[in-house]
């Protein structure tokens, strides 16, 4: 059986860890392709209902990216979007979903190698931890492996 | 209708396609439904790429368009004009899937590529059909600029925009424009004069209609959006009014000397200063820091550093002059004064604090008071009675009747002074000394009646029938405080007080053989020596603490031990022992120190039965004074704590008892003359604000928010200070002095009080001596001047920044700081430029003294790439270091002669611009030696010469050489404030620390930020005419938008849905930008689309989800995720 690819969703915002993951890109900085980056304008954009849908359709894995504090385009969103998630990791571990799998990263635009780093640990992290509990078809593929279904 | 799907794949060249199998893909996405056209492209971006999607839009109908190909960065919005050009809605019909940044760049297998590829534009093409369409509203460009930074590229975007006839504003934080290009002597590689073609660009700025030049002035916030900025700047206080003529006279009369950081510290400059002498404008400017520390810890504010200074110059009248304009007993504090001062002087920090009060006594002792000059002031006709002629009640005499009312002193004693007199022993404060200052108060006016006590001769109410419009009590605190133990009555017992007046008034000798004093403040001190001098043989000191908590003067205390005076610490006194009728001692138990009390100090506790005697037939209690209140009540009934002072009000110093007024002893129990004077002064207000009928003042001012804490921003300790002792009054032998009361303290001389007004270190910058205000013909100077902040509306911004100069003292190996002769580049070019410490002259520094300049070096190392492609300070190379650096090597030969050895060690020659190359050769030719190799290490022997050690790896040596000068050629950095820049202006910061361009190669001067711009070594190093060009090309950017006169705003902002809206109001409160309103009727909130920006803190937190960003709607972002996870 090949080993576990973990499915990461990135909310990145658009002035700073998007931009960072475009200059990764420029520098070509090689990282897993596990993760898949949505674009936000801001972090405090990223609602939480965003975060449950991705863990709802199999995410493994979630990493919000937003500006350095005091760094943010929109003055503050960045710290709305650190209250927010650490409330939601409370809902999170409620379900069932460890905390290790929802991340927040302050990534600047300049911070293409943190991006790279970010992405690579994030990958081994979920690898170690193994599919996330509503992570179904991974399931299904385990209950198939073990004679099941 | 169901969706029209266009997909289009580029191939990038072949970034995209050397790694995603982009057929593949393009098949892939023809499958999807809706899906009417699926094709890949060598480059979507090119002309044939867009109209390949154009004619496709028409050709089939499309109704949307996915591209996959670079980031949205890049080309969103040239694929979305492609759409527009095909005749749909871009944000309905266009979604852009980044697969090269995102994509093949980041993923080195070809399958892991293609399938990450697969599924992006899965996500896009499942997104895109939940898009909608949006129009971007349309705003008025304000055809202003504000260019930021006054420097070469600065002035010249202002120019440009200028002579279009739009309007610039040029702010710049320093007191002149022209950067670091006017500290520069020549520029490379033509060698014309940085002088002759900068100055020009200085004076266009400062007089062209169209520049409003605001130097000495920082942008402090930056509010709305591309066309529509509104930002605030902060005028500093520039001292200086418009009117200055620059003609120079007040630095010259200027007692305050600091480096000038133009010269990059190579020479002095003044307080009052401009920069060089070509300052445009050419408008003096004040230095002044926050105020000094002695001057916030004097009780009384006095110009300290300014008196300080005028004994440094030897102007001891304008000394005394600064010292009356606050304390009206210079002689008198001179002596006896406790100097808070000295305890928050910074020179401390050095070696030891500024000997302020000697000197203060200096300058009393040497200048005449009849010579401090008074305003002219018109008489007013209100007359105030002053009660009691302490310190206090002198104060306020003599300072309200400065201002021109009539004062009238009622003293109960026969000679005035108060406590001053009666208190205050002769050997420490001459009485001649004391009458001198009184007589010079009331010369000015104030009439004095001694000998009149209230209570007995007059009445509070008499004087109010005498006409008396205001009355101040300074009553000061006379009466003993009782010691409360067996036999304290009997004769022998004489408080401190009364022995003092009574040997101070009478001179009566009545001290017996052996003495007790029982306390341990000043009186007991003054107690214990007097008694010394009035025919004690033995005099002891009873004191309950240990000698360390003891609150007299450390000089007090001293001078009492010199004097023979024994201390019994820790022992306090049980009961009076009488022989019959006769004092025989007095009985005491030791005490030990218990925990701290509310003071902070030890509690002594007594030792249980270690009581002794003390033989003695004289007992002294100095153990606390209170005010005598009763012929005061008598008439009156005033309020009173429970120590017995008066109640008054903290601003008015007014008492329970209106037009009455009360400061000094009297309200805060014994303390110190400075602390009476203090108080004097409130009362001095407050008095004149009452008979003007302005009470109110008082309550607005309490109204008025407290203004933030006094950043301390002092001047910095100069690196090189010399340890100085701190200056020594003479002092009489007390095997002499004992048996006088003639002053023990001599003052210092002359020649000590000079040089220990040197030591002082201007903490404030300007002394506020004012001796340039009498300069200066012209009126110009406002020692009052605020700061100011003004708004200003611009629709661009051009942020012209500049760089910092490389600090290389933490690079020790070259010595910089510690060797004389090693020079930063802009050391050197301060000495080769004509208006320099040395005119131009390129000379050796003394090994002594850094500002002082000798004779021209005969050999020269220039080290290239100081912290620049130095992986430990900047991995960036700093591009303009080289060609520099020939230039001092061809400046040495041509100022010194051709015989001076000029060595170049270099890493690499980097001469790329236009005629550099040929300067190289022409340099080299002139017999430039040219090593290719980075020096590791210099060193310095007593001659003063260096050695250069480095490697020459062109013959794969090492080499020594011997220098008589080496030039540091040190790497441009990133301002030490670009943060604050960034987070002001919403722009962004690269790797290297620089501002960070929109595009490094297609939108070189643009920012994130819509409608802000860069131009010049703010966004990254580079040399002058490079610079030239970029701000020429920002100006550019700013006139497009100032031309077009309209704006086009991104329409990705919120809208509240109100038919789901429940009026919670919470996104409110999230909103940054205060864009939301509710809206009372309908009982929803609105967002007011002018203001909002789109961040989506409302829809990230709605609790109803009726709170939505346009084009990332919960829609949208599910089907991308959906796309993104689908299995």
């Amino acid at each position: 059986m090949s080993e576990f690819e973990p499915k990461i969703v990135g909310f990145f915002c658009n002035w700073c860890t998007f931009t960072a993951a475009d200059l990764a890109g420029t520098s070509r900085l090689s990282y897993p392709s596990n993760i898949k980056i949505i674009r936000m304008m801001c972090s405090g954009m990223v609602d939480p209902k965003y975060v449950l849908k991705a863990f709802l359709n199999g995410a493994d894995g979630v990493l919000i990216g937003g500006c350095w504090p005091g760094d943010c385009h929109y003055i503050n969103g960045n710290l709305k979007a650190r209250r927010r998630v650490a409330m939601l990791t409370e809902i999170l571990k409620e379900y069932g979903i460890d905390e290790q799998r929802f991340w927040l990263r302050w990534i600047a635009a300049s911070e293409g190698t943190m991006l790279r780093d970010v992405a690579n640990e994030m990958t081994d992290k979920l690898k170690q931890l193994g599919p996330s509990p509503f992570n179904l078809s991974s399931n299904r593929k385990d209950l198939t492996a073990m004679g099941g279904l | 209708m169901s969706e029209r799907i266009g997909f289009y794949i580029c191939h990038c060249g072949i970034n995209i396609a050397y790694r995603v199998r982009v057929e593949e893909i393009a098949a892939y996405a023809s499958t999807f439904p809706g899906v009417v056209i699926a094709r890949d492209y060598l480059f979507m971006c090119s002309d044939p790429g867009q109209e390949l999607i154009e004619t496709d839009i028409k050709k089939h109908d499309l109704t949307r368009v996915v591209v996959a190909s670079c980031s949205p960065r890049m080309h969103e919005k040239t694929f979305r004009s492609a759409c527009a050009r095909g005749g749909l809605n871009p944000y309905y019909a266009f979604h852009m899937v980044c697969v090269r940044e995102h994509g093949s760049w980041v993923t080195e297998d070809e399958d892991e590529a293609t399938q990450k590829a697969r599924v992006l534009v899965r996500a896009g093409l499942k997104r895109v059909s939940f898009q909608e369409s949006l129009i971007p509203s349309e705003f008025s460009v304000n055809s202003n600029t504000l260019v930021v930074g006054g420097g070469i590229a600065g002035m010249q975007a202002a120019i440009d925009i200028a002579s279009s006839g739009f309007k610039a504003y040029l702010v710049e934080k320093e007191p002149t424009v022209g950067g670091h290009m006017l500290q520069y002597d020549k520029a490379f590689p033509t060698l014309d004069c940085t002088a002759c073609i900068g100055t020009p660009k200085m004076v266009a700025v400062g007089q062209d209609k169209n520049v409003e030049l605001k130097s000495y002035c920082e942008v402090e916030d930056v509010a709305g959006f591309v066309g529509n900025f509104s930002v605030t700047v902060n005028n500093k206080a520039r001292y200086i009014k418009t009117n200055c003529t620059g003609c120079g006279d007040c630095s010259k009369v200027c007692p305050v000397d600091f480096p000038n950081e133009w010269d990059v510290n190579t020479q002095m400059r003044k307080a009052i200063y401009l920069s060089f002498p070509q300052a445009v404008p050419v408008r003096y400017v004040i230095d002044k820091k926050s105020p000094a520390p002695c001057r916030t810890s004097c009780p009384a504010g006095t110009n300290v550093q300014g008196y300080v200074q005028m004994v440094k110059i030897g102007n001891y009248q304008q000394a005394l002059n600064i010292i009356m304009e606050r304390l009206p007993l210079p002689g008198v504090l001179g002596r006896v004064c406790p100097h808070p001062c000295e305890i928050d002087c910074r020179r401390g920090l050095v070696d030891s604090p500024v000997s302020i009060r000697d000197l203060k006594r200096f300058a009393a002792d040497n200048a005449n008071l009849a010579d401090v000059p008074l305003a002219e002031v018109k008489e007013i006709d209100k007359k105030i009675a002053v009660i009691g002629s302490g310190p206090a009640g002198l104060t306020v005499a003599y300072y309200l009747r400065r201002k021109g009312f009539a004062v009238s002193i009622f003293e109960s004693m026969e000679q005035p002074g108060g406590m001053l007199r009666t208190g205050i022993p002769d050997y420490r404060l001459p009485p001649a000394i004391l009458d001198q200052e009184i007589d010079y108060i009331l010369s000015t006016g104030v009439e004095l009646k001694t000998g009149v006590a209230l209570g007995r001769d007059f009445t509070l109410a008499s004087l109010k029938d005498d006409g008396f419009e205001a009355i101040f009590l300074g009553i000061g605190a006379h009466v003993p405080v009782k010691m409360n133990i067996e036999n304290e009555d009997v004769d022998g017992v004489l408080d401190a007080v009364l022995f003092l007046r009574k040997e101070n008034l009478e001179r009566a000798g009545s001290a017996k053989k052996r003495v007790v004093v029982i306390g341990g403040g000043n009186v007991a001190m003054d107690a214990a020596r007097v008694a010394v001098r009035s025919g004690a043989n033995f005099v002891s000191v009873v004191y309950r603490r240990s000698l360390k908590e003891m609150p007299a003067d450390h000089e007090e205390i001293e001078g009492a031990r010199e004097e023979g005076i024994e201390f019994i610490n820790l022992a306090g006194p049980k009961k009076i022992v009488m022989d019959g009728d006769r004092l025989v001692g007095i009985e005491c138990i030791k005490n030990e120190l218990g925990p701290a009390d509310d003071s902070g100090r030890r509690r002594p506790v007594p030792v249980e039965g270690s009581e002794f005697l003390i033989e003695c037939d004289m007992i002294i209690p100095a153990i606390g004074q209170r005010v005598e209140t009763a012929p005061v009540l008598k008439d009156t009934p005033f309020d009173l704590t429970a120590w017995g002072t008066f109640i008054v009000d903290p601003d008015t110093m007014e008492t329970s008892e209106p037009g009455v007024f009360a400061a000094g002893d009297a309200v805060t129990g014994p303390a110190t003359v400075v602390e009476a004077i203090a108080g004097g002064h409130k009362v001095v207000t407050a008095i004149g604000r009452y008979l003007n009928r302005e009470m109110a003042l008082f309550e607005e001012e309490r109204k008025q928010p407290k203004i933030a804490p006094l950043k301390n921003e002092f001047m910095p300790i100069p690196e090189d200070a010399q340890l100085m002792a701190r200056a020594k009054s003479a002092f009489v032998d007390p095997s002499e002095r004992k048996f006088s009361f003639d002053e023990v303290d001599l003052g210092l001389c002359e020649e000590s009080a000079q040089r220990e007004a040197q030591k002082c270190i201007n903490c404030s910058g300007c002394c506020e001596c004012k001796l340039c205000v009498d300069q200066c013909k012209a009126g110009a100077i406002d020692h009052d001047m605020k700061d100011e902040r003004q708004v200003i509306d611009v629709g661009s911004i051009i942020i012209a920044t500049g760089f910092d100069p490389l600090d290389p003292t933490p690079m020790l190996q070259y010595g910089y700081g510690k060797y004389a002769n090693v020079f930063t580049n802009l050391e050197f070019e301060r000495l080769s430029n004509a208006t320099g410490p040395t005119l131009g002259k390129l000379l050796k520094r003394d090994l002594k003294d850094p500002m002082v300049f000798t004779d021209p070096p005969k050999s020269v190392a220039i080290l290239h790439c100081i912290g620049s492609r130095d992986i430990n300070f900047h991995e960036y190379c700093s591009r303009t270091c080289c060609m520099y650096a020939l230039k001092y090597a061809h400046l040495l030969k041509d100022k010194c002669g051709h015989d001076t050895l000029v060595y170049n060690f270099y890493i690499d020659m980097r001469c790329f611009g236009k005629g550099y190359e040929e300067f190289y050769k022409k340099v080299q030719s002139e017999g430039v030696r040219m090593i290719r190799g980075k020096v590791g290490l210099i060193t310095e022997d007593e001659s003063g010469m260096l050695t250069v050690l480095a490697e020459d790896t062109l013959s794969n040596k090492m080499v020594e050489i011997e220098v008589e000068m080496a030039i540091l050629c040190t790497a441009m950095e990133p301002r030490s404030n670009a943060g604050d820049v960034m987070r002001k202006f919403g722009i962004g910061i690269g790797s290297d620390g620089f501002f960070q361009e929109e595009h490094p190669k297609l939108a070189p001067v643009s920012t994130p930020s819509s409608g802000v711009f860069l131009a010049g070594a703010c966004q990254g190093p580079k040399d002058i005419p490079d610079t030239v060009a970029q701000a020429k090309g920002a100006a550019a950017e700013c006139l497009a938008l100032s031309a077009k006169g309209e704006v086009e705003v991104p329409p990705m902002i919120s809208f509240i849905d109100p038919d789901v809206c429940v009026g919670c109001q919470v996104c409110i409160g999230l909103c940054p930008y205060t864009a939301i309103e509710f809206d009372q009727f309908n009982l929803v909130s609105e967002v007011n689309y002018a203001v909002c920006k789109g961040c989506g803190s409302c829809a990230g937190h709605c609790p109803s989800g009726a709170a939505k960003v346009r084009h990332f709607t919960d829609r949208q972002v599910f089907a991308e995720i959906d796309g993104l996870l689908l299995n």
